[in-house]
């Protein structure tokens, strides 16, 4: 009767307590994705915004007629630091009021404002009160709406919300690797048999160390899988959800996209949740030992 | 390859205590004031009722403890000065048959017996053979692949035993070997302990309170009584 040559490992397979942790790393991992492409997400359309509307400036004229207007656009346009200027008419404002007051619903008496779309050129500074300046020394009333001041406050917010969610990131990570150094040393508890047998074989404690390394490399890979893909699920739906929102409406719901920085976030949590479990399983085991022989 | 031996090692007993105690946490001594040495290619026995100390002498000798006082020197190193990597060099020296066995639930016999030679990171291609061979000889053969909880206590006892065996050690410690055995065995047992004394150099201390297979091979006996050592290997009983 001869033996099989594959080796049996030396630590029994996993236990119940194993799958308490797996749902443990699972959840902590799902949640640490989720806030990791939420803040890329935050920053990402925060971004966006921002560079689109800093170049823009929106100029309000002030009981004027159309002739008026004209005047007033052509003396923007030729300011120095406008790459455009371009005056705003009825039909275009009441696509703008569309979404409160619907496609023909906007009454015929009432005052809409003359808006002059202004586009200024990249690193022309800050030209709104130059502009409102100008205006005035022509002859027109006007008032400078300059989306910069807007940018700046959103820009400040976002960077706190991204900073929250960043420290959202490393607390789980954190959780995650107190949780599993709590398991590790109660495996290695309830394994202090094979443990002293192994000790007192001769095993280094390297060697005792590896096995356990080894066994939560691969349960924190494995539970830092599940976490991830249940992580890409989520943001699946969430992008199904808003690609399938009315048009009109669609621009309320947050801009969720899937780069390949979030796919790499989505590979790169599971190595985290791995290499985090097996350097909490280390040190935990090669403390345990210390306290031995 | 020319192998270096340095002569103090090479000649020095393969345990020596010097004026060794134990005490565990803040209780009285369990062990006190012990003077020991063993010979290389020794066989002694270790007697002594209940309680007189006999498991925890053996503790210190396969390094599960450290003495509360005194040194315990094995083969001419004072483990009390020694690293843990130093440690794990001599453990590899010694082989213990534990009393409760001691072995791995979910391995199979096989397995279990070649436990040392794993830890050390041997190929199992090079020591199937051997393993095999030893756990026929202790009448396994045939149990292989069965695990603990399948086997009698005699037959985890035998697994144990070709566990101790497997490493070719210098020294062997054996914790009532014969407890679980019928008497062929433990006889066939004792002569392997005995063989592996006078062919391999090897030093055996078996700690029995069988004083019928004390009496039927004549070895010294070191004789504990409430932690202290009333008789000796070398001088009979003491002063």
């Amino acid at each position: 009767m001869s033996t099989k040559s594959r080796e049996a490992p030396l630590l029994p397979v996993s236990d119940a307590r194993e799958s308490a942790l797996f749902f443990v790393v699972c959840a902590l991992c799902f949640l640490a994705a989720m806030a990791a492409l939420s803040a890329r997400a935050t920053y990402g359309a925060a971004a966006d915004w921002t560079s689109e509307v800093e170049g823009e400036i929106t100029v309000r004229l002030i009981d004027v007629d159309s002739r008026s207007a004209r005047d007033a656009e052509r003396i923007v346009a030729n300011m120095e630091g406008v790459e455009s200027a371009r005056l705003i008419d009825r039909d275009e404002a009441a696509d703008l009021l569309a979404p409160w007051f619907g496609r023909d619903g906007l009454p015929a008496s009432l005052p809409l404002p003359v808006l002059i779309e202004v586009r200024t050129a990249p690193n022309s500074g800050r030209i709104g009160p130059d502009i409102e300046r100008v205006l005035t020394e022509a002859g027109l009333s006007a008032r400078v709406d300059d989306h910069a001041d807007w940018a700046g406050d959103v820009r400040r917010s976002l960077g706190t919300i991204r900073l929250v969610a960043l420290g959202a990131v490393a607390l789980l990570a954190a959780t995650a690797i107190a949780v599993i150094a709590f398991a590790t040393h109660a495996a290695l508890l309830a394994r202090r048999d094979i443990v002293d047998v192994l000790h007192l074989s001769g095993a280094e404690d390297r060697f005792i160390a590896n096995l356990f390394e080894r066994r939560f490399w691969i349960l924190g890979l494995q539970a830092g899988s599940v976490g991830a893909l249940a992580a890409l699920g989520g943001v699946a739906l969430m992008l199904f959800s808003a690609n399938s929102a009315t048009p009109e409406r669609a621009w309320l719901l947050p801009q969720l996209s899937l780069d390949l920085w979030d796919l790499i976030i989505l590979i790169l949590s599971p190595i985290v949740a791995g290499f985090a479990a097996r350097m909490a399983a280390r040190i935990t085991v090669v403390r345990s030992l210390a306290d031995t022989v | 390859m020319t192998r270096h031996i340095r002569p103090d090692i090479f000649d020095a007993p393969s345990v020596r205590f010097d004026q060794v105690s134990l005490r565990y946490d803040t209780s009285d001594e369990v062990l006190s004031d012990l003077n020991i040495e063993l010979k290389q290619g020794s066989f002694t026995f270790l007697t002594g009722a209940s309680g007189a100390g006999k498991t925890s002498l053996l503790k210190l000798i396969y390094l599960a403890m450290r003495p509360s006082t005194g040194d315990v020197y094995l083969f001419g190193q004072n483990t009390s000065t020694l690293k843990r990597k130093q440690l794990s060099a001599l453990r590899r020296r010694i082989g213990i048959v534990f009393q409760e066995f001691r072995l791995l639930e979910h391995l199979t016999a096989y397995e279990n017996a070649a436990l040392p030679l794993r830890v050390i990171g041997r190929n199992e291609k090079d020591y199937r053979e051997d393993v095999e061979e030893l756990l026929r000889w202790v009448g396994l053969g045939e149990r292989l692949h069965a695990k603990p909880a399948t086997l009698s206590g005699g037959e985890q006892q035998r697994v144990a035993i070709a566990r101790a065996l497997v490493g070719k050690p210098d020294l062997l410690i054996a914790d009532e070997p014969t407890g679980n055995v019928d008497p062929d065995m433990g006889m066939r047992l004792m002569r392997l302990f005995w063989e592996l004394s006078q062919r391999l150099g090897a030093s055996v201390l078996i700690a029995t309170h069988d004083l019928s297979l004390v009496r039927k091979l004549d070895a010294p006996v070191l004789r504990l009584q409430h932690g202290l050592l009333v008789q000796d290997a070398e001088h009979g009983l003491a002063s």
